[in-house]
C-alpha cells in the first residue's frame, strides 16, 4: 500500500475552486406562505425565501434536502416535497416526532424559519428517464417521492408507465390526497392500502407489500420506495423475490444530521456518509440492504 | 529548491523573537506541572520551551477548538401582527497569521487530514479556513520516538518530506545546532529573509542528519502492523472478540476521540441567551457517544457500544483507506497513553494481526 500524501493539499487551489456561498453554517430567512394540514402529526410548509434574488437563483432536484433552523432548537434535516418546477419557493412536509418538528406544528404563515440548503445527491433523473416507475410509499414516506412524481408526470413524453402504491394506518392518515385524483387525471395508476379496516373505505386493506403481488416487473421498471425502515426492508425483499436488479431499487435514507455537507461525521454508514453520497441510494450500494 | 541550512541552538530564540513581530508564535512549553502542551506563547523569555518531551495535546483545537460559536441569532416577533422574525449573524474568528514551532510530524500530518475534512469536499468550511490561512509550520523530526509512538508503521513520520515550511533536526549535543529543511514557500522566505542566523549545511552536517533519520526508524518500541491490519479489514475481517472485549472496558468517556488529532467529528447545538437570542454552537462529538446516531423515536442505526467502538476504528483504518487511499491514525500514541481501560488503537491494531500483547488493564509505556 503507498500512501504518502493526500490528494489535494493546497489551500489556494480549493479557495480559487470555491464558488457560491461562503458560510455554509448560515441559514437563510424563508417565510412560510402557506400550511397545509396532512393529518394529525403531519403539516406541509410552502416556503418562500426572504432574499428575493436568492428565491429566484433557487432550485433543487427530488431527492435533496433542506436543514431547517427553528429558534433555540437547532437544525433537522427536511426533504423537499414539491415539485422542482415550482415558480416560487418550496414545499418541506414535516411529521411532529420530537422537539424541534413539534414547534414546527405550533407555527403560522407569515413566520420566518431558517433554511439552508439545498444539499444531497438527488435521485438519478438519467436513469430514470423512459422508464416503468413503480413507487411503494408509506406514510409520510410519500413526501420525498412527490417530487419526482410531479417531475414525471408533467413530462410525459420522456416517462413510462407510472405506477405508484402507497399504503398509510388508516385512511384519514393519507398524505397529499388533495393531489390524487390531479395525479391519476395525468396518468399515475395509483393503489391505495391501509393497515386496519374502516368504515367508509372500499379500497384495500393490508400492507403495502401486499399490493405487489399483482405487478409484473421487466428490465425497464425501476422502484422508487420510501417509507418506515421496516417497510423498505419489506420491500426490497419481495421485490428482489420478484426478479428486480438491487440496482434498480432505490430509496432514500435517513441519519443523524449536524452539518448535512459531508464535514460533521454524523452520517457516516460504513465508509459513505450519507449526506452527501446520498440520502438517496439504490439497493446495490446499501451495506447491509435488509438493514436500511 | 534552496540548500539545506543549519540553526545553530542559540540562535533558535532569536529567530523566534523575530518571527513573532510578524506571527503569532505556538509552540510546545512545559508548565509548572510538567505538562508539555502546544499553547500559544506572547513573551518568549517567560516560558520554558520543551523540544524533548512528546506534547500531550495535538494543533487540533488551534484550528477546531473544542467548542466555538458558529453565529448568533435573534428571535423577535412583529410588533403589531404576532409573526415570528428569525434571523442569524456570523461569528466569524479572526485570521492571525501563525508560526507553529517545533510540531511534531504527526501533528503536522494530522492538519493535513484536517485539511481534507474540512477545506477538501464541495463545501468549504470557513471558520476552519479562518485559522488556517497563513499558518506556517516549523516542524521537529524525532530523533527518539516515545513510548507510544509508531508513525513509521503510519508512514508519517519520525522525519517528514513534505508538508512542513522549514523541517528540523536535532545534530545532537557535539554540534549544538539544528539541520534544516525548507519546504514549502513560507519556509524558503523565512531562510532567506533571516540569513543570519543560518549556516549553509555541510556535507558532514548532511550525512549525520541522513544517519539520525535512519536510527529513528530503529528507535521504535511499538511494533504496530498498521499496513496488514488495514489489509485484514478491508478483506472484510470483523473482530467480533476483540470488540466484545472492547466495549467492557470502555466507559464512554470520549477521551480518544477527543484527544486524537484526527478525530474531527463535530456536534452543532443553538444556546439561548435569553428568549430573543442565542448562539449557534459547535462543538467537538465523538462517535463512541451513545447519541451520536440516534435519530427521533429514539432509532439508532449503531445502538449499542461494541458497534461505536467498531464504528471508530474501521473509520480510522478501512474507510479512511478507501476514501483517501490511507489510514487516517498517525500513530501519535496518545490514545494509548489516554484510555486506562486499554481501548487503544495498537491493541486493536494487534489483535487483528495477532500480534503483540492484549493485556487487559495494563498500561504500556512509560
Ligand atoms: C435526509 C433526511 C430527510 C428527512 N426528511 C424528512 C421529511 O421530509 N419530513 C420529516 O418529517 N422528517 C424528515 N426527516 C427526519 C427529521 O429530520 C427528524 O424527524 C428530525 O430531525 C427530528 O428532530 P426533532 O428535534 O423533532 O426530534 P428529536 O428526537 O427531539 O431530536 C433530537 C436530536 O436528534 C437529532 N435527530 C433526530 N432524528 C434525526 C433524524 N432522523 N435525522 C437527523 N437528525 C436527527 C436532532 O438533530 C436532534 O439533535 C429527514 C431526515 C433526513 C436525514
Ligand atoms: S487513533 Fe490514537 S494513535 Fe492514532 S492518531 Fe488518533 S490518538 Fe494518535
Ligand atoms: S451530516 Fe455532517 S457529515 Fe453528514
Amino acid at each position: 500500500m503507498e500512501y504518502d500524501t493526500y490528494p489535494s493539499c493546497s489551500l489556494d487551489a480549493r479557495r480559487q475552486a470555491q464558488a457560491g456561498r461562503d458560510n455554509i453554517y448560515l441559514p437563510d430567512q424563508a417565510i412560510i406562505r402557506n400550511i397545509i394540514r396532512e393529518n394529525s402529526l403531519v403539516n406541509t410548509y410552502e416556503l418562500t425565501l426572504v432574499d428575493e434574488l436568492a428565491n429566484h437563483r433557487f432550485s433543487f432536484q427530488p431527492g435533496q434536502f433542506m436543514m431547517i433552523s427553528m429558534p433555540h432548537l437547532g437544525e433537522a434535516p427536511i426533504s423537499f416535497s414539491s415539485s422542482p418546477d415550482g415558480e416560487d419557493g418550496f414545499s418541506l412536509t414535516i411529521r411532529n416526532s420530537g422537539r424541534l418538528t413539534a414547534a414546527v406544528q405550533q407555527l403560522r404563515a407569515g413566520d420566518i424559519i431558517g433554511v439552508r440548503g439545498p444539499y444531497g445527491r438527488p435521485f438519478p433523473a438519467d436513469r430514470l428517464e423512459g422508464k416503468n416507475l413503480l413507487f411503494v410509499a408509506g406514510g409520510i414516506g410519500l413526501a420525498p417521492l412527490r417530487p419526482l412524481i410531479e417531475y414525471w408526470l408533467s413530462r410525459p413524453d420522456e416517462a413510462g408507465n407510472l405506477t405508484m402504491f402507497y399504503g398509510s394506518r388508516t385512511p384519514e392518515e393519507f398524505c397529499f390526497n388533495r393531489d390524487f385524483s390531479r395525479w391519476e387525471q395525468n396518468g399515475l395508476n395509483l393503489r391505495l392500502t391501509v393497515d386496519q379496516t374502516a368504515e367508509e373505505w372500499d379500497g384495500s386493506v393490508g400492507l403495502v407489500t401486499s399490493l405487489l403481488d399483482g405487478y409484473t416487473i421487466d428490465d425497464e421498471t425501476m422502484a422508487l420506495v420510501c417509507g418506515p425502515g421496516i417497510m423498505i426492508r419489506f420491500v426490497f425483499k419481495q421485490l428482489q423475490a420478484m426478479g428486480m436488479k438491487a440496482e434498480n431499487i432505490i430509496t432514500t435514507l435517513e441519519r443523524h444530521m449536524k452539518c448535512g455537507v459531508g464535514i460533521c461525521g454524523h452520517c457516516h454508514m460504513e465508509e459513505k456518509l450519507v449526506c452527501i453520497d446520498g440520502p438517496v441510494f439504490t439497493a446495490a450500494e446499501l451495506p447491509d440492504p435488509d438493514n436500511p | 529548491m534552496i540548500e539545506t541550512q543549519t540553526l545553530h541552538k542559540d540562535y533558535l530564540r532569536p529567530l523566534l523573537r523575530k518571527l513573532g513581530k510578524q506571527y503569532r508564535l505556538v509552540g510546545p512549553v512545559r508548565n509548572r506541572f510538567g505538562d508539555t502542551l502546544y499553547i500559544e506563547i506572547t513573551d518568549l523569555d517567560r516560558v520554558d520551551i520543551d523540544l524533548k518531551h512528546q506534547p500531550q495535546n495535538s494543533l487540533k483545537s488551534f484550528f477546531f477548538p473544542q467548542t466555538e460559536p458558529l453565529a448568533s441569532y435573534i428571535v423577535d416577533t412583529e410588533p403589531l401582527s404576532p409573526t415570528q422574525l428569525y434571523s442569524f449573524h456570523p461569528l466569524l474568528p479572526e485570521n492571525r497569521p501563525t508560526l507553529y514551532f517545533g510540531v511534531r510530524s504527526c501533528d503536522l500530518f494530522a492538519v493535513l487530514y484536517m485539511d481534507m475534512i474540512f477545506l477538501g469536499g464541495k463545501h468549504r468550511d470557513i471558520y476552519y479556513e479562518q485559522r488556517r490561512r497563513g499558518a506556517v509550520f516549523i516542524t521537529l523530526g524525532c530523533n527518539e520516538p516515545f513510548a507510544n509512538c509508531f508513525c513509521n508503521a503510519t508512514r508519517n513520520g519520525p522525519f517528514l518530506e513534505f508538508g512542513f515550511d522549514l523541517q528540523l533536526t536535532d545534530l545532537g549535543p557535539a554540534r549544538n545546532s539544528y539541520f534544516v529543511e525548507a519546504g514549502k514557500a513560507n519556509g524558503v522566505k523565512i531562510v532567506r529573509k533571516w540569513a543570519r542566523f543560518f549556516t549553509v549545511s555541510t556535507k558532514e552536517d548532511r550525512r549525520f542528519q541522513y544517519q539520525a533519520a535512519l536510527e529513528a526508524r530503529g528507535l521504535f518500541k511499538q511494533l504496530v502492523h498498521v499496513d496488514l491490519a488495514c489489509q485484514e479489514l478491508e478483506k472484510g475481517c470483523e473482530p467480533e472478540d476483540v470488540l466484545t472485549d472492547f466495549s467492557q472496558r470502555c466507559q464512554d468517556c470520549g477521551g480518544c476521540a477527543f484527544i486524537c488529532p484526527t478525530c474531527t467529528c463535530f456536534s452543532i447545538t443553538d444556546q439561548a441567551r435569553d428568549q430573543g437570542s442565542g448562539e449557534r454552537i459547535r462543538s467537538w462529538d465523538g462517535c463512541t457517544f451513545a447519541g451520536f446516531t440516534r435519530m427521533a423515536g429514539g432509532h439508532n442505526p449503531i445502538d449499542m457500544r461494541r458497534h461505536r467502538i467498531r464504528k471508530r476504528f474501521f473509520h480510522k483504518l478501512k474507510h479512511d483507506v478507501q476514501k483517501h487511499g490511507r489510514p487516517s491514525c498517525v500513530g501519535c500514541g496518545r490514545c494509548v497513553d489516554m484510555c486506562f481501560g486499554g481501548v487503544d488503537i495498537i491493541r486493536f491494531i494487534n489483535a487483528i494481526t495477532e500480534a503483540g500483547d492484549l493485556g487487559r488493564g495494563k498500561k504500556r509505556g512509560v
